[in-house]
């Protein structure tokens, strides 16, 4: 299973790396955009019950302490 | 007629900011930024006794809650603040976060009486410092309710590289559950909340995790990221009030789907052990993001593959299009969908002997979030932007509402769950 996940990446990254063009600093401006940013998703309280709900965790920060759902 | 030149290079670029401005928020940053240099600049070179702040200030507050069909809701007020440096590349992140759950649910078990109100506070800091190209980020965050404190700390190291059209990631993460017990019969060694005392009982859950990622930019306007996780969990994650009904096995194998509270107390064995899972997991996730932007809208896409040593493999897909309706509102519709498989170990009804010697399965679990189940979302929400004629987004008030319907596919007492979670968000740049 892992094996597969890794090869999954692998694929995933050198098929993404290939596909993608240099953008010069000047030309990102819809890059720059608010809504292009991470910061834009879910509050703390829907990833709270994602997080209690979904069998399944990752894609998040490295510092997480626990969901406290005993 | 050199002097003539540079007047009309100089309109010319006047005149091409003026239209960008109008054109593109996110230019207008750039160019407010170019504007605060230049502006801090002159400062600096007039009044040298006097420090420019070149800081962003940004708070957040709030309200969210949560309410679904097995009698959980969840109340989350909850505040974030940030201070970024630009020019030095140093920024602060702060969160607190409390959730109050009120419950009478025959799903959720979490004290051992049958209807509780619980509490949970919980807060994180982080710190970043990314001068040029190289940065690092330290995190840390805390948890804590009667009976279950947690604390994670972590670090992440990240690497700019080909004009930043590429940046590589990489985090370790390590965090330390204590996770204990109320409600049970009053001692000596319960707390005034009626919980036993951590020193007394308590379940040591330690988890580590590894992350390697890569953000790529695909094009003018996309954007990629792609994060792989490994963790490692070890310690008993055993619910303490969890008690697993069990059957003889003739009766086991016709219990429905959503046997009901009934069915279960008329057919079960007399026996009802606690929960007992595993003491230790391995967990992979890969998660891949990608952000276009539109002419008029964003597209932000999510999906998620998981596997653990559980055999639990899950698929979450999540999808959000930002579509702005003129300068101070915008709309988005948002879905997600989730889908995961059982750990090795799941039964709908477990199967022990006759007393005394029972012969009870060594793994067994009530917890439904282990068994095979999927999840639909779907809802949205609205941004108006508060800021001044010059920069709407400075401030920021958000509504959001999702619907959540779960199909439990092999379980006892519910087979589906209906939830509904919203939220109203101030956001404000100081």
């Amino acid at each position: 299973m892992t094996k597969i996940l890794f090869a999954a990446v692998l694929f995933a990254l050198t098929a993404s790396l290939g596909a993608c063009t240099h953008v010069a600093p000047y030309e990102r401006g819809k890059l720059a955009h608010p809504t292009m940013t991470d910061a834009i998703g879910d509050g703390p309280a829907a990833e709270h019950v994602y997080a209690v709900h979904e069998g399944a965790v990752g894609g998040g920060s490295v510092a997480e302490s626990g969901c406290g759902c005993n | 007629m050199r002097g003539l030149v540079w007047a009309l290079v100089a309109t010319t670029f006047v005149a091409q900011a003026a239209l960008a401005e109008d054109e593109n928020p996110a230019d207008q940053s750039v160019a407010r930024k170019d504007r605060g240099e230049q502006l801090g600049a002159e400062r600096t070179a007039h009044t040298e006794t006097r420090l420019d702040d070149s800081s962003e200030k940004r708070a957040s507050l709030e309200t969210a809650v949560y309410a679904d069909s097995d009698n959980v809701t969840v109340f989350t007020p909850s505040l974030a603040a940030s201070i970024t440096n630009v020019l030095q590349g140093a920024s602060l992140r702060g969160q607190y976060v409390v959730d109050v759950v009120s419950a009478a649910s025959a799903d959720v078990v979490s004290t051992a009486s049958p209807r509780w109100t619980e509490v949970r506070h919980a807060g994180s800091l982080e710190a970043t410092y990314k001068p040029r190209t190289f940065g690092i980020t330290l995190a840390g965050s805390l948890s804590s309710e009667p009976d279950y404190f947690s604390f994670g700390v972590g670090t992440e190291m990240t690497l700019d590289l080909n004009e930043k059209n590429t940046t590589l990631e990489a985090g370790f993460g390590f965090g330390h559950d204590d996770v204990g017990r109320c409600g049970a019969e009053s001692s000596a060694a319960a707390t005034p909340n009626n919980c036993t005392s951590f020193g007394v009982f308590s379940r040591v859950v330690n988890r580590t995790s590894f992350n390697l990622g890569i953000t790529q930019i695909l094009g003018k306007a996309t954007t990629g990221v792609l994060v792989a996780d490994i963790g490692l969990e070890s310690g008993d994650q055993s619910k303490p009030y969890r008690y697993v009904p069990m059957f003889s096995s003739d009766v086991a194998a016709s219990a429905p789907n959503g046997a009901s509270f009934a069915w279960v107390t008329a057919n079960r064995l007399p026996e009802r052990p606690l929960e007992q899972t595993p003491l230790s997991k391995r967990r992979v996730a890969v998660t891949g993001r990608l952000a276009h932007r539109f002419e008029g809208s964003t597209l932000r896409l999510e999906e998620r593959v998981y596997g653990d040593t559980w055999a639990l493999f899950a698929s979450t897909t999540d999808a959000r299009w930002i579509i702005d309706l003129g300068k101070r509102v915008a709309l988005w519709p948002h879905a997600r969908f989730h889908g995961q498989s059982a750990v090795s170990f799941w039964k709908r009804a477990y199967v022990s002997g006759a007393a005394p010697g029972w012969d009870l399965p060594v793994f067994r679990t009530g917890d439904r979030e282990l068994g095979p189940l999927w999840t639909v979302t779907g809802g949205g929400g609205l941004y108006f932007y508060l800021g001044g004629a010059s920069d709407p987004q400075k401030a920021r008030l958000s509504v959001q509402v999702d619907g959540m319907y779960t199909s439990f596919l092999d379980d006892l007492y519910i087979s589906s769950r209906s939830g509904l979670i919203s939220s109203l968000t101030l956001e404000v740049e100081l």
